[in-house]
């Protein structure tokens, strides 16, 4: 397998299979459950609550404790005091903190919450005697929605909180009031998107190796942000940090779910080094499914104004956050809430907003920053209203965007939030999206009863922006303090000419192995197999912020571009003095420095480095010191506002209601493309997941709290048969903020995919004059729709 | 997920299994595919005291023909009975049937009796069985009888087998040569468990339906005939209009039933569609059989 | 027969193994742990998601849904015999080409049953395709570059290249 290159030259930008396949491709990938055991090693069972809300009366472990390998039990009671809570606090008005308990002491808030943990000899024995564990609960009143919790004889969820909204806030740009009295026309409707679980396929699990004669502990840990695990145990567990590692390995998917500090690495943390022995801890799909944070459950109720020639004038909104039991850390409970208001208002241009947002407690799983976080809502919201404006306005869906998407000529364009958009391609994506699907024939070709080949059919479109790389600076105006915001990179030239990058952040199938080895290759002259990109490891390379939130390529690759610029600085500067030349006239290019235009001045880079670490008998020149590597810190200043297109056509059974995404195009801007083939793979999986939760995905809850989704069979992802095969078309304008011009990619395709989806199913069921404002869209859900008002005959 | 802890039996007979199945008194499982029950294994939601493995059995994974009948043991594979010429030839609604029971893994290690026997109501093959008149063979220590499908059925995840028999054979009657088959579902996702299907065994002679059987699934704990379609079908050409007629009273009488999937009036209104589109599948397809 | 040990002897990759085990361990636990074969993951552990897939006798299982006293006798292949070592084989080749996997821990089931369709099915559409993908799920790629990595797959094994798997 070789992804070598012929010319070093200009590899951003360039189509190369990934460095990290071959391994994974023979089943030599190593996640979490596949890391060595050493001999010794005890498996950790989590007793679960059984109930949505309850007070602990008693637990009886005796039984337990004397079940076949168990060596020990823990409740609650035996943690109090020694591990300090989760804080969620985050500085922001409107915000109340909350304090979790590594483990329920007295009080239980979700299915799902655990009470005792048993550590045996095997998973297999540990279940048997979590069996025997005998809790007995006094069941209190569960509160499952945002309407049950904030009625106004709720039980209080939190101690120290005065209600069960976490989190709140509003805004209104000045004048809104009388623009939107004023409008010629509003569109309104209250939307709710469902609860989702995030479904990564290798379930979270962690594994703490404890090493007491140097009272070191290593934690590997299915995560996307080791860094912030780390630091988080060293304080709750009040250890030495420099005594603790994090790693890390391979990762079988993040999504958002494992950017959070999870109870569990603290626990398993401190019973290995209470049990000085390994302790593991590996979810299976039903755990995962109860404890891994959800995500999506929102009311957007979203008013939009218009002028009566289609002039979009301003949006209100009021958004609900249904956050679950408890907010995560480090987002806390205003990631969401607050999230969902700013990434509201989209490519348009549109001088006035109004929101009122509310993060809201509830006694269900804790929910959080899954992919696309709020923003796929709200565009479900604003652009099903788009579409439905469209129609009462008398425009074609296409048409009344195109008189509102901000062109070349509006930028740089500050939204009404005050996000600044200084470049995108917000129009040329939706005219490029639109001549690709066919949209003006299939319109032409559409009839009134929307029947072709015994299926109904609709085409939807979406327009939408995505908020990516955010760093130090938009964490802290967020009040998000424990995000550090920054990633940095280390790049070091061994003695052999070849590179090692150490990059701050945690892959998880994005690709940064290549991504970066791109980057840093391509400013070192070198070849791409000549770098290696070292993750996921806070015990090796420097400290950062993890890989979430559509970050990588700007805030990683950002480092990873300007810690390999000061490296090839200093072998420019060297060379400099060997070729006897200007620094500014040599480049650097396969694997050799030359003078500009006379390749035949030049000579290797691995002699470079093998002077900068004294093995030729060439000096370095006066001032300069041994060693090729460099570290750099980046945070870059602004969030990169990346913008797409997508059309999707759809058909509908109209026996038994199954849609069918028959066709699916985006045209994506997301500045600087590293890997397109990467970036493709990114927009093909955020747009699959995004349709799977218009199509069948549904976390439910019953009144009593009880989810009703708790396997595989139940809780329905879409498979190959279910996705459409998608065409990506790219453009690429730069940012001008960020290093190397690269904006972020990783959640748009969830954020185009629930109202593209949405506005094509609404369109195939237009005879039926069907109001979509709820999803999933089940068979059952189309159905409905349908009779709720058939079509006059 | 691991399951709790069994005792593990390999018999090498089905009297030696049925031996150990009257011993155990209701606390033992026999192991077949395995693709419906270790799931509920490793959920400990069942936790039995013995698996009986028939895997390791012999003889219980043949496909013959015996005069007019197609006999299956009930260890024949999904994946064989799929495959294998001889149900195409025979009861060509079972392979058209094949391709919705679950991925081709599945299907490899799934075995016939054991999705019978399992009785789940969105399993397939226990309404062919009632479709096409099948009879089941039970066998326990105390010699064997014979169980006709739709007496087999008796509610969600039960049958009519004693905690002492195991399902011995599987008779098919071999279908006739205006036989018109069919089996459509309607479903969640493509792909998927299924919501509702519908079965369809035509006797057609001259265009004319002298015996029509028609069985839905899914909609309730077992498969049900559809007796009101069937009467309008019987005696009757199948025109476009008879499949609307026999579509439309499909309803009659059935009960319908909500759960997680889908709500008991998305079946019923689901059913109607489903009959006919599988009655217009049946017309169109070319009778396969071969005498 | 009880829930103490029993004996099993199998095939595994080529190599016989002998081993004695519990009644209960899964088949996807012997291989993991027993053996170190810890490139067939387990996703659900109810045989929904795939990952665990490998080859008995031939023939996909889903090794969570099969206990491993079953498989005294049997000859079992799991994704590490596609290519232990040296080049790829031609459908782990066309995943490298076609960035058909990204986080990787579902590509082990999507390989043993792409390896399985195509064995039966030398030139399958791409609906035959996402048909026989159906039993494996994917979160990271959205299924588009597995699919046209097969296809590809095939157009290379019909021009004849060296080994099928």
């Amino acid at each position: 397998m070789s992804t070598k290159s012929d010319d070093p030259r200009g590899l951003i930008g360039r189509r190369i299979p990934r460095k990290e396949d071959d391994r994974l491709l023979r089943g030599f990938g190593t996640y979490t459950d596949d890391v060595e055991e050493p001999v010794g090693t005890l498996h950790a069972v989590f007793v679960m609550s059984p109930h949505a809300h309850a007070r602990i009366v008693s637990i009886d472990v005796g039984e337990a404790q004397q079940s076949e390998g168990v060596v020990a039990v823990y409740t609650g009671a035996d943690f109090a005091g020694r591990v300090k809570p989760i804080v969620s606090d985050i500085e922001q008005p409107g915000y109340q903190p909350i304090n979790r308990v590594i483990m329920a002491t007295d009080r239980v808030r979700f299915v799902g919450e655990a009470v005792a943990v048993v550590v045996a000899e095997s998973r297999y024995l540990a279940e048997d005697a979590a069996d025997l564990v005998r809790v007995d609960y006094e069941e209190l009143a569960p509160v499952v929605d945002v309407d049950q919790a904030t009625q106004p004889d709720a039980p209080v969820l939190h101690d120290g909180t005065t209600d069960n909204v976490l989190f709140q806030a509003s805004y209104k740009t000045a004048g809104f009031d009388e623009v939107f009295a004023a409008a010629d026309h509003v569109v309104q409707d209250t939307f709710q998107s469902h609860r989702l679980a995030v479904v990564a396929l290798e379930p979270r699990g962690c594994f703490a190796v404890y090493d007491r004669g140097h009272d070191r502990l290593t934690l590997w840990t299915s995560t996307q942000i080791p860094h912030i695990v780390r630091t988080a145990i060293a304080n709750l567990l009040d250890w030495d940090e420099t005594r603790l590692r994090v790693i890390a390995p391979d990762v079988g998917g993040g999504f958002g779910t494992k950017a959070y500090v999870y109870p569990e690495e603290l626990i398993v943390s401190f019973l290995a080094r209470e049990l000085q022995a390994p302790v593991k801890w590996i979810s299976d799909r039903r755990e995962d499914l109860m404890t891994s944070a959800q995500g999506r459950e929102y009311r957007f109720n979203v008013a939009l104004a218009f002028r009566k020639d289609g002039t979009l004038l301003a949006a209100k909104a009021k958004i609900d956050c249904n956050i679950g039991a408890y907010p995560g850390f480090p987002f806390g409970a205003s990631a969401e809430a607050g999230g969902a208001a700013i990434y509201l208002p989209g490519p348009y241009r549109m001088p006035h907003y109004a929101y009122e947002t509310r993060a809201i407690t509830t006694t269900t799983c804790p929910s959080g920053v899954y992919r696309g976080v709020a923003a796929p809502a709200a565009f479900f919201a604003t652009e099903v209203l788009m579409d439905r404006a469209a129609r009462e306005l008398g425009f074609d869906p296409a048409d009344i965007r195109r008189k509102n998407v901000l062109v070349a000529a509006d930028l740089p364009y500050k939204n009404a939030t005050g996000i600044v958009y200084s470049s995108g391609s917000f129009d040329t994506c939706l005219e490029r999206a639109l001549e690709a699907s066919g949209y003006a024939a299939f319109r032409q070709a559409q009839t009134a009863d929307r029947m072709r080949d015994g299926k109904l059919r609709g085409v939807g479109i979406a327009n939408v922006v995505e908020h990516t790389g955010q760093g130090a600076s938009r964490y802290r105006q967020r009040g998000i303090l424990y995000v550090p915001g920054f990633d940095a990179a280390h790049v070091k030239i061994e003695p052999n000419g070849r590179a090692i990058v150490w990059v701050s952040e945690c892959t998880q199938g994005q690709g940064h192995l290549t991504s970066f080895a791109q980057i840093a290759a391509e400013q070192l002259g070198i070849g791409i197999d000549d770098v290696t990109i070292i993750e996921g490891d806070t015990g090796q390379g420097p400290y950062g912020t993890g890989t979430f939130a559509s970050r990588g390529a700007v805030v990683a690759g950002g480092a990873t571009l300007r810690a390999s610029q000061k490296v090839a600085e200093k072998i420019r500067r060297i060379a400099a003095h060997v070729l006897e030349a200007a620094p500014d006239d040599l480049e650097l290019a396969d694997g050799q420095v030359s003078v500009k235009g006379v390749r035949q001045l030049s000579m290797p880079i691995r002699e470079i480095a093998a002077m900068a670490h004294s093995m030729d008998p060439r000096a370095l020149p006066d001032g300069e010191s041994f060693g090729l590597e460099a570290t750099d810190y980046y945070d870059p200043p602004v969030a990169s506002i990346t913008n797409a297109a997508h059309v999707a056509e759809v058909s509908i059974d109209p026996v038994t209601g199954l849609v069918t995404i028959e066709k699916y195009i985006v045209a994506h801007d997301c500045g600087r493309v590293i890997n397109p083939l990467i970036v493709d793979g990114q927009i093909h999986g955020a747009v699959v997941q995004g349709l799977s939760s218009v199509l069948s995905e549904a976390m439910r809850y019953d009144e009593s709290g009880q989810p009703m989704t708790g396997t595989l069979m139940d809780y329905l992802v879409s498979t190959a048969a279910d996705a459409p095969d998608i065409t990506v078309l790219h453009e690429e304008n730069w940012s001008p903020d960020t290093a190397g011009g690269f904006k972020g990619v990783g959640e748009g395709g969830v954020i185009g995919a629930l109202p593209a989806a949405a506005n094509a199913i609404a369109d195939a069921l237009a005879p039926f004059g069907a109001r979509i404002n709820r999803l999933p869209l089940l068979p059952s859900a189309v159905i409905a729709l349908m009779k709720a008002s058939p079509p006059q005959r | 997920m691991k399951p709790a802890r069994f005792e593990y039996f390999r018999p090498t007979t089905p009297a030696e299994a049925v031996e150990i199945l009257a011993r155990y008194d209701g606390n033992a499982r026999l192991l077949a595919g395995g693709q419906s029950l270790v799931p509920l294994l490793n959920f400990r939601v069942v936790t039995p005291a013995a698996l009986i493995d028939l895997n390791h059995c012999p003889g219980l994974d043949e496909i013959r023909r015996d005069g007019e009948t197609l006999l299956f043991g009930p260890m024949v594979r999904q994946a064989a009975a799929e495959t294998s010429e001889l149900v195409r030839a025979c009861c060509p609604l079972i392979t058209a049937t094949m391709p919705f029971l679950g991925s081709r893994t599945v299907r490899n290690r799934g075995t016939i009796g054991g999705t019978l026997a399992h009785a789940d109501r969105v399993a397939e093959l226990p309404a062919i069985a009632v479709a096409l008149g099948a009879t089941m063979i039970a066998e326990s220590p105390n010699g064997r009888r014979e169980i006709p499908a739709e007496d087999f059925y008796v509610g969600d995840l039960t049958t009519d087998l004693a905690a002492d028999e195991m399902l011995r054979e599987i008779r098919f009657p071999i279908t006739s040569a205006g036989h018109r088959f069919a089996f459509v579902e309607a479903n969640n996702r493509h792909h998927d468990l299924a919501l509702a299907g519908v079965a369809v065994n035509l006797d057609c002679a001259a265009e004319r339906c002298d015996r029509a059987v028609l069985v839905v699934m899914g909609v309730g704990p077992t498969p049900l005939r559809l007796t009101a379609a069937e009467q309008r079908l019987e005696g009757q050409a199948i025109t476009p209009s008879a499949i609307k007629d026999a579509a439309a009273a499909s309803v009659d009488g059935i009960a319908f039933e909500s759960d997680l999937h889908a709500s008991a009036d998305y079946r019923r209104h689901a059913l109607p569609g489903l009959v006919a589109r599988a009655l217009e599948q049946a017309m169109h397809r070319s009778a396969e059989t071969v005498r | 027969m009880s829930t103490a040990k029993h004996r099993i002897a199998l095939t595994v990759n080529g190599r016989k193994i002998v081993r004695e085990i519990e009644p209960r361990l899964l088949l996807s636990d012997f291989l993991r742990s027993e053996l170190r074969l810890t490139g067939t993951h387990v996703g659900c552990g109810h045989g929904v998601c795939g990952a665990c897939t490998v080859s008995i006798n031939g023939s996909t299982a889903r090794s969570c849904l099969t206990f491993a006293i079953q498989m005294d006798g049997a000859v079992i292949e799991t994704v590490e015999s596609l290519a232990p070592r040296g080049p790829l084989s031609v459908i782990q080749q066309a995943f490298h080409e076609h960035h058909a996997l990204q986080c990787g821990f579902c590509t082990p089931g999507f390989l043993m049953t792409a390896r399985e369709l195509l064995a039966r099915d030398p030139d399958p559409s791409e609906e035959t395709i996402r048909t026989a993908l159906s039993g494996n799920i994917c979160r990271c790629t959205g299924y588009v570059h597995i699919v046209r990595a097969i296809r590809a797959a095939a157009r290379k094994l019909a021009e004849g290249a060296s080994h099928v798997d």
